[in-house]
């Protein structure tokens, strides 16, 4: 079974946009994540990435990040809520513990919940762009960036899927231990499993700089019509088909013509995530008492990020047709 | 030694007194080696486990000291160009290396990627490389993998791809290190021989470091091997028989121990070699002498029980029957070696039987327990301390069984290989023995990966204590040599069946493939071991 966090090929508009389009669109959202505290914009921004998840095929992977985040999310809760004795509404009063609050407050409880809903969203639009952006485009984009450091674009590119397959079987390790051995535990499962990552990628760092990631990218030549050979495996390609469609590499994929389309609900978002800023629509205050702002610009904010997430709808058209859809520029 | 005579060829490898150690490394990893390979050899790299063979192929090929860092002195040359002034990328299109581990050497996500990239990387145009990638696939018999995804290729596959792109470049060095030590035997064969071919044909010069010789020593022109770091012997393999017998027992081949038990010369480095020398003594047709390895009766209840046993598994491109209908018991005290292809389901049926995976119908039990140790021993080590891993009594009764007693304290990481595995081994025993008494079955899947002969030897001496003592011993292997060291009885799967079951003597003297040296050499029921072949040929008369 592989992980719901490896790339999967898949003829959606998400998947077709360069690394740097998908980025800036899924980075946007997470950027508002970071900013905004208002539960109702992480709500809205939340809602924006399952949104997009489910329209690029990724559905796999919006559930596990949501049940990763959502896990983490209530950690964060209890542990806000146990350490933070600020706010009106007490709930509970525990008495007096070393290091820990007298009272859960509501407040604290609130606090907690928007730090765990941040942390959700963001590892939302991480495992969408996991999943959807191909690692192979990302390591020729970095390239020109990161030529004298294979490493640096192994562990952009790679980590993740390494450390999948990593995970799984320190899975099942964890599984096969005696009932008598010490418990794995997730702590040291976790340390092993970036340890034995990190290790793999200098292992796969050390292979691309053996297929010569490092040497000085020659100048692009100016595209003129070139007759390119077509072979057996190319046209079976070119005929669609799950296995073969993200094979096909002659043509240079930088570009798709989706890219617009999320270069500028990225900008959209950020921009109106500044605006919206000024206008006062990240109203909320956990302290004294929580006070969240439900404003117009609040609200208008909160739908316009949630219609973000249609960016990656396949056109009508497309889906309508016959034909295998296109890869590459167009 | 001539470094940069324009007057000659520069040969496809020059090593000049190399000496190199690793960061923080006590002691250096290669000391004053000095080795040169004419363009169009092929050479066999060989030594015991740490001996310095890696080091020298990561030297050869820029790894180190670019990689790794560490201290150098001494040149190397590689077709002419300083590889310690050049790195690898700047090698790259001289020298193409194969690592062990076929996992960690794809970096994209596609085959038809994986073996462009040093093309795209080099700038050359897309005409060019859609030709060379078309060429190396038909080369290496792989154009119908082109179009799949990297992760749904088995060890076989991938190792292919793996020397597809370092191929591409048409590069005059490959340098490869323990390429089939994830093979079955007939993949291992169909790769070493195709080395050959790629030698003869393109004229591609290949060091090879293997601890399987004696599967590659019939296609080597030269044997180099080393020893603590130093060359030990740089010769014909021949010549490399005679000086393993007199300095390195671990290091003969079956063949050759076959022929020294019975004082024959000169020493054979293959299967033909030794067919014809015993043709030229008379032997042409041994004695059919009757299997020797019976199985021991073993009149306990099963131990692992099997019955109509599918698997369905989706590795990424639907769902497949990886186990079809398996029927097996085994009871206890048996020592079974499970073979079979690569993706012929022996991990997959080790898994069901530890519940990793779910059988889609019919039934696996264990009646006694199980303890399994999967590929990779390091999975089980997540803690700095052995006793961390294994406390109380229960876990010092498990370092017992596999005599790690000693070591409560030490860091798993300092361990040596063969410790830790020893180590992971306990860590699935603890608590899974009544006393002192073992589960029902230890099962050990491909436990002799990247192992030289004297480790092998040690794992064969603790599968027997185990088995001695009342577990059944079930080892999923392709080493067919160690499977006829250890087991008593062979299961042969075949796509996801039971294709045989019996007697190990039997089961690897009966085939090509899945036979040893010695049973290929003499093609005789029941004999597989150098010992059994020489106790045959003297009961022959010879």
């Amino acid at each position: 079974m592989r992980s719901p966090f490896a790339y999967t090929p898949r003829p959606g508009p998400l998947q077709s946009a360069s690394p740097g389009a998908a980025v800036a669109y899924l980075g946007s959202l997470a950027a508002v994540a970071f900013v905004y505290s208002n539960p109702v914009m992480l709500l809205a921004t939340g809602g924006a990435l399952v949104l997009a998840g489910r329209l690029a095929g990724a559905w796999r992977a919006v559930r596990a990040a949501l049940w990763m985040g959502l896990t983490l999310a209530l950690l964060i809760v209890a542990v806000n809520a146990l350490v933070v004795d600020r706010g009106e509404t007490v709930l509970v009063r525990v008495g007096h513990l070393p290091l820990l609050s007298d009272v859960i407050t509501a407040e604290a409880l609130a606090a907690g919940a928007v730090i765990g809903l941040r942390a959700a969203v963001v590892m939302l639009a991480f495992a969408i762009y996991s999943a959807c952006v191909d690692p192979d485009r990302v390591l020729r984009a970095l390239r020109p960036l990161a030529r004298r450091s294979a490493l640096t674009a192994t562990l952009v590119s790679r980590l993740v899927p390494v450390a999948a397959a990593d995970a799984a079987r320190l899975r099942d390790a964890a599984r096969l231990r005696g009932p008598a051995a010490a418990p794995a535990g997730r702590a040291p499962l976790a340390r092993r499993l970036l340890a034995g990552s990190l290790d793999r990628a200098v292992d796969v760092a050390a292979t691309l700089e053996l297929r010569g990631y490092s040497l000085i990218p020659p100048p692009p030549k100016p595209r003129v019509a070139t007759h390119i050979p077509r072979y057996a495996w190319q046209m079976r390609f070119d005929r669609g088909g799950s296995r073969g469609r993200n094979g096909v590499r002659w043509c240079a994929r930088s570009r798709s013509r989706y890219d617009r389309r999320f270069y500028a609900v990225g900008a959209v978002v950020l921009i109106a995530a500044a605006a919206g800023k000024l206008a006062g629509a990240d109203a909320f205050a956990e302290y004294p008492a929580v006070e969240v702002g439900t404003g117009p610009a609040t609200l208008a904010l909160a739908a316009l990020l949630v219609l973000s997430g249609l960016a990656p709808r396949t056109p009508p058209t497309q889906t309508a047709s016959t034909s295998p859809p296109a890869r590459g520029r167009s | 030694m001539q470094f940069g005579t324009e007057a000659r060829v520069a040969p496809a490898l020059a090593i000049e007194s190399l000496t190199y150690a690793y960061p923080a490394a006590v002691a250096p990893a290669l000391r004053d080696v000095s080795l040169e390979l004419a363009s169009g050899e092929l050479v066999l790299l060989a030594g015991r486990s740490a001996c310095g063979k890696s080091t020298l192929l990561r030297a050869s090929c820029g790894l180190v000291p670019h990689f790794h860092g560490g201290e150098i002195e001494g040149r190397v040359e590689v077709a002419g160009i300083d590889a310690l002034a050049s790195g690898p990328s700047e090698l790259a299109a001289a020298v193409g290396y194969v690592a062990q581990d076929p996992e960690t050497q794809v970096v994209s996500t596609t085959v038809a990627a994986e073996i462009e990239l040093p093309l795209e990387m080099r700038g050359d145009p897309p005409e060019a490389r859609a030709r060379a990638v078309e060429e190396v696939a038909l080369a290496l018999a792989i154009p119908h993998l082109l179009g799949r995804a990297v992760d749904t290729l088995s060890g076989g596959e991938l190792q292919r791809v793996a020397l597809a792109a370092a191929l591409v470049t048409r590069p005059q060095l490959v340098l490869l290190d323990e390429p089939t030590s994830q093979l079955d035997p007939v993949a291992g064969d169909e790769l070493i021989w195709l080395l050959r071919r790629l030698n003869e044909e393109w004229g591609v010069t290949i060091l090879l470091a293997e601890h399987r010789l004696e599967r590659c020593l019939a296609a080597a022109d030269r044997v180099v091997a080393m020893d603590t770091g130093r060359i030990a012997f740089d010769g014909p393999p021949r010549d490399f028989l005679a000086w393993a017998q007199e300095a390195d027992a671990a290091l003969e081949t079956p063949a050759a121990r076959l022929f020294s038990l019975c004082g024959i010369e000169p020493l054979p480095v293959g299967v033909r070699d030794a067919r014809q020398t015993l043709r030229g003594m008379g032997v042409d047709h041994p004695p059919h002498l009757p299997s020797r390895r019976a199985i021991d009766s073993h009149p306990t209840e099963p131990t692992l029980n099997a019955k109509a046993l599918w698997v369905e598994l989706d590795a990424g491109e639907g769902p497949r029957d990886v186990l079809r209908g398996v029927d097996l018991e085994i009871r206890r005290g048996e020592r079974v070696a499970l073979m079979g292809r690569n993706g012929a389901g022996k991990s997959t049926l080790l898994k069901a039987a530890a519940g990793l995976i779910d059988p889609a119908r019919g039934k696996v039990e264990v009646p006694a327990g199980i303890a399994l140790l999967t590929q990779n021993p390091s999975d089980y080590l997540v803690r700095e301390r052995v006793e961390d891993e294994l406390p109380g009594e229960a876990g010092l009764a498990a370092l017992r069984t596999v005599g790690l007693e000693r070591a409560v304290d030490a860091d798993p990481r300092d361990l040596s290989g063969g410790e830790r595995q020893r180590l992971a081994l306990a860590i699935a025993l603890a608590g899974r023995m009544e006393g002192d008494e073992l589960p029902g079955i230890v099962a050990l899947d491909e436990p002799t990966r990247g192992m030289d002969r004297a480790r092998k030897d040690e794992l064969v001496e603790l599968i027997e204590g185990l088995s001695s003592r009342g577990a059944a011993a079930l080892v999923a292997t392709h080493d067919v040599e160690f499977a006829a060291a250890f087991a008593e009885r062979v299961v042969l799967l075949g796509d996801g069946a039971v294709i045989a079951d019996g007697p190990a003597a039997e089961i690897l003297s009966g085939g090509w493939y899945f036979a040893t040296e010695v049973a290929r050499v003499l093609d005789l029921p029941g004999v597989v071991t150098p010992e059994q072949g020489a106790a045959a040929l003297r009961e022959g008369g010879l």
